[in-house]
């Protein structure tokens, strides 16, 4: 421990000498550095803001599925639906409708782009909250109305230390996902032919890494990717470490007894970080007085309520009720809108969807297949040694916390150094973007599975001498195809939504683009005339082999893989 | 007013099951009643519904036929007179043991420090004194049946459930937390007044009740009322105790 506190001292000081020379020696840089720190923050506050929403959104929404039966009926699906939907599909859309609300406005552009965050980060913690909710133990809930804990004080006590473990580990998921949009949606008008597009640039990381590369500026591109990845780390260092920490404390598996699994991390290694004790205290002493005239309020109410128990089961029904009118409106809308669009003659481009979907769908294939075909060796390798696992696993979380999105300036710059013909740059680049996009949920989920290996079966397959292939075939490969699975879908759908950006990519004055579904939502956008026909019906064809390739494919292999590769054998 | 009433009538409750339209009858006219200091068990082969017997008692379910009734009411909900302890503990695991047994006491508004002091005072009767602020995970089984008993005792309730408190508990720990259970019940001034234990161990219904109920396999329904009148602390060698235990398991069998 103290030799880790001595190399974090001497490396903090070599941070800072490297700083103070960098600044005498380069100051524009520097100032560059700063300046690009500032817009930093601004990304943050905006994936902030999306967070909180999308927090306050899934708590409510998987609490509302979970508590009934007849809700979840209709949210569940619900929810899935949206999962699977591209998001960046909707974007251009989402992007015209805030814009138009909000003329001479950048407020309209901002609340888009948390929009666009939102969506992305808001559907897996809602199903976490869901699952943590509906496999709640029965005794628990049992121990709960045995003693009276009601309202307010059940989900204090109950329903949110359930949810803690899985919204956190969401969480941090959906703000890898949000940065992967944050930086797409701020960047998105940059060099479009959409003229009054132009003028609304929100300033940020990734405006800020996109015009650099737009002017082919390579030391603004490393300081733009370099401070992104800084904010990510000191994040996860900070925030998302220490909360993932905390929240083993509210794992349900008491019975499986023996010590909480600790997690050993930058954590601590920051104990000597100041607790303020003395304004804790005064905060206390200031909402005391608050919370109990809160609870003077609430006494009555909750008599009054436990008096007559059918007061509070209609207060239920009626905001059910409501909620399922709103619903039915927007549903209603959107289908009346659906339907309105096949009234009129079919836009001309409609008959290239089928070849775009089918291009696009070769062009992930190509590039799941590159995915697997390095992270099963990988992850096998460093779930193997202890020393890989040491040292490979947080360079390669580094390394995956910059966002595929903030790639894009190295990824052309490379496809144009690698290949000559301009039709083959772009669809190594597009090919690129979608591996980037795919591969490191493909990696952690594959390393998360190997380690859920149970050490005795591995001993036992030591013991009776399996070794190389006999051992990756009996052992090591049907242990991970679970996670494999899971790994696959979230990958999938991660590469859809790149391929949207991929396939049509304006940079440094050319255009480069491929033949696919991504490359007919941009262009049908951000073209001299835009088609917003085509650019619905293309976004619903994409919804629809997204759909199909979940219901189709990927849950009836999870279904059979479950029942098939499971450990437990009860 | 105990004296017009028992603190616990159960009253011809019946309980069936609907699935895919085939109705399971899991009790049939349960019928019996716990008196002031009655320690009462329920002892019936797996699956013959004693639990959901209880869960009935308790008011965390409803009978399809019947009535249950405490201290002369019916029963229609949780009830803050009557605690239970459960087979699987369910202790909050994010919740210390002090935290644990104050829930009960915090739902029903009781100010922090009396909730404290009460909660010292039970965690200090079961032997946790010094584990307050212990976590349940770092706690062996038989400490966290104790937290879980302290949870039902801080309620001070007239009417004690037990589901199979024993059953995930080894022997030797089991029988320890047996005898300390004799140890508060034989001390008046503790609550509570009277206890419903639920169990499939003959012999442990034989080595703690005042009253045994053998009820048969599904459906469930009250086949005798054996009163065991042996002086406390009973011998398990003495040829008397395996007589009642003989007893019951051929009503049983």
């Amino acid at each position: 421990m103290a030799f880790a506190r001595r190399n974090l001292r001497t490396l903090a000081l070599l941070l800072v000498a490297g700083a103070t020379a960098f600044a005498l020696l380069d100051p524009a840089s520097a100032a560059k550095v700063v300046e690009v720190t500032v817009l930093g923050v601004y990304s943050t506050a905006r994936m902030f803001a999306a967070y909180l929403l999308a927090l306050l959104f899934s708590v409510a929404y998987g609490a509302a599925a979970a508590s009934n039966k007849r809700a979840g009926a209709i949210l569940l699906p619900v929810l899935d639906v949206l999962q699977s939907v591209p998001i960046l599909g909707f974007f251009p859309a989402a992007l015209l409708f805030f814009v138009n609300s909000f003329p001479r406005n950048p407020i309209g552009l901002e609340i888009a782009i948390v929009f666009l965050i939102f969506t992305s980060m808001a559907w897996n913690m809602a199903f976490g909250v869901y699952e943590a909710l509906s496999t709640m133990p029965q005794d628990l809930e049992d121990a709960s109305k045995v003693f009276g804990v009601r309202d307010w004080l059940r989900f204090r006590r109950l329903m949110f230390p359930a949810m803690v473990p899985k919204l956190v580990y969401n969480s941090m998921l959906s703000w890898t996902v949000g940065w992967f949009y944050l930086v797409a949606s701020e960047a998105i008008q940059a060099g479009t032919e959409l003229g009054t597009m132009t003028t609304l640039v929100r300033p940020g990381l990734g405006s800020w890494i996109f015009s650099a590369g737009a002017r082919g500026d390579g030391a603004a591109i490393a300081i733009g990717i370099g401070v992104l990845g800084a904010v990510v780390l000191a994040l996860d260092t900070f925030v998302w470490r220490p909360l993932s920490v905390w929240s083993e404390r509210f794992r349900l598996d008491v019975t499986a007894g023996g010590e909480v699994p600790r997690v050993p991390g930058p954590y601590e290694r920051l104990r000597w970080l100041p607790r303020f004790p003395r304004m804790r205290r005064t905060l206390r002493v200031w909402i005391a007085p608050v919370a109990r005239r809160w609870e003077r309020v609430v006494a009555p109410l909750d008599r009054y309520y436990t008096a007559h128990p059918h007061v509070v089961r209609n207060v239920r029904r009626i905001d059910l009720a409501m909620f399922l009118v709103i619903f039915v409106i927007v549903i209603g809308a959107g289908l009346l809108g659906i339907a309105s669009m096949f009234t009129r003659p079919l836009p001309t481009g409609v008959s290239a969807i089928p070849n775009a979907i089918l291009h696009s769908l070769a062009r992930l294939a190509l590039a799941y297949a590159l995915c697997a075909a390095w992270t099963i060796p990988v992850a096998a390798w460093i779930v193997r040694s202890p020393r890989a696992s040491r040292y490979a696993t947080p360079a390669l979380e580094v390394v995956a916390s910059i966002p595929a999105t903030a790639l894009f300036p190295a990824i052309i710059a490379f496809s144009v150094l690698a290949v000559s013909a301009w039709s083959l740059q772009a669809e190594l680049a597009a090919l690129l973007i979608a591996l980037f996009a795919m591969q490191w949920y493909l990696l952690f989920n594959l390393i998360a599975g190997m380690r859920n290996l149970p050490a005795d079966l591995d001993e036992a397959a030591r013991a009776f001498g399996l070794r190389g292939w006999t051992y990756w075939k009996r052992v090591l490969l049907p242990a991970v195809v679970p996670s494999l699975l899971t790994g696959s879908i979230t990958a999938w759908g991660a590469g859809w939504n790149a391929l949207i950006v991929a396939e049509y990519i304006s940079y440094g004055g050319t255009t480069y683009e491929v033949l696919g579904i991504g490359d007919l939502i941009a262009s049908a956008t951000y073209s001299a005339s835009p088609q917003p026909e085509l650019l619905y019906l293309s976004i619903l064809a994409l919804i629809l082999v997204v759909l199909a390739m979940n219901k189709l494919l990927w849950r009836p292999l999870i279904r059979r893989a479950s029942k098939r590769f499971r450990y437990e054998l009860v | 007013m105990t004296n017009q009433h028992p603190i616990l009538e159960v009253k011809d409750v019946s309980k069936a099951y609907f699935e895919e339209g085939k109705a399971f009858q899991v009790l049939e006219r349960v019928r019996f009643d716990v008196k002031d200091r009655d320690f009462v068990c329920l002892v019936g082969p797996s699956g013959c519904g004693k639990s959901t017997l209880l869960r009935i008692i308790v008011g965390l379910d409803k009978p399809t036929e019947g009535e249950v009734s405490f201290e002369g009411k019916p029963v229609s909900a949780a009830n803050p007179k009557v605690a239970m302890v459960f087979q699987s503990f369910a202790l909050f695991p994010w919740l210390t043991v002090q935290q644990n047994a104050e829930l009960g006491m915090e739902a029903h508004r009781v100010p922090p420090d009396a909730r404290w002091q009460t909660a010292k005072k039970y965690i200090d009767a079961v032997g946790l004194s010094g584990f307050e602020n212990a976590f349940p995970r770092e706690l062996s089984g038989g400490m966290r049946q104790r937290v879980g008993l302290a949870r039902a005792l801080c309620m001070e309730p007239v009417l004690l459930c037990m589901d199979e408190p024993f059953s995930s508990l080894d022997a030797l720990t089991a029988q320890n937390l047996r005898d300390e259970i004799l140890q508060l019940w034989s001390n008046p001034a503790l609550p509570p007044r009277a206890v419903l234990m639920v169990t499939h161990g003959i012999e442990e219904a034989v080595y703690l009740a005042d009253r045994v109920f053998v009820i048969s396999a599904r459906p469930g329904r009250v086949v005798a009322n054996v009163e065991i009148d042996l002086p406390r602390p009973r011998n398990r060698k003495e040829p008397e105790f395996y007589g009642w235990v003989d007893e019951i398991y051929s009503m049983i069998v």
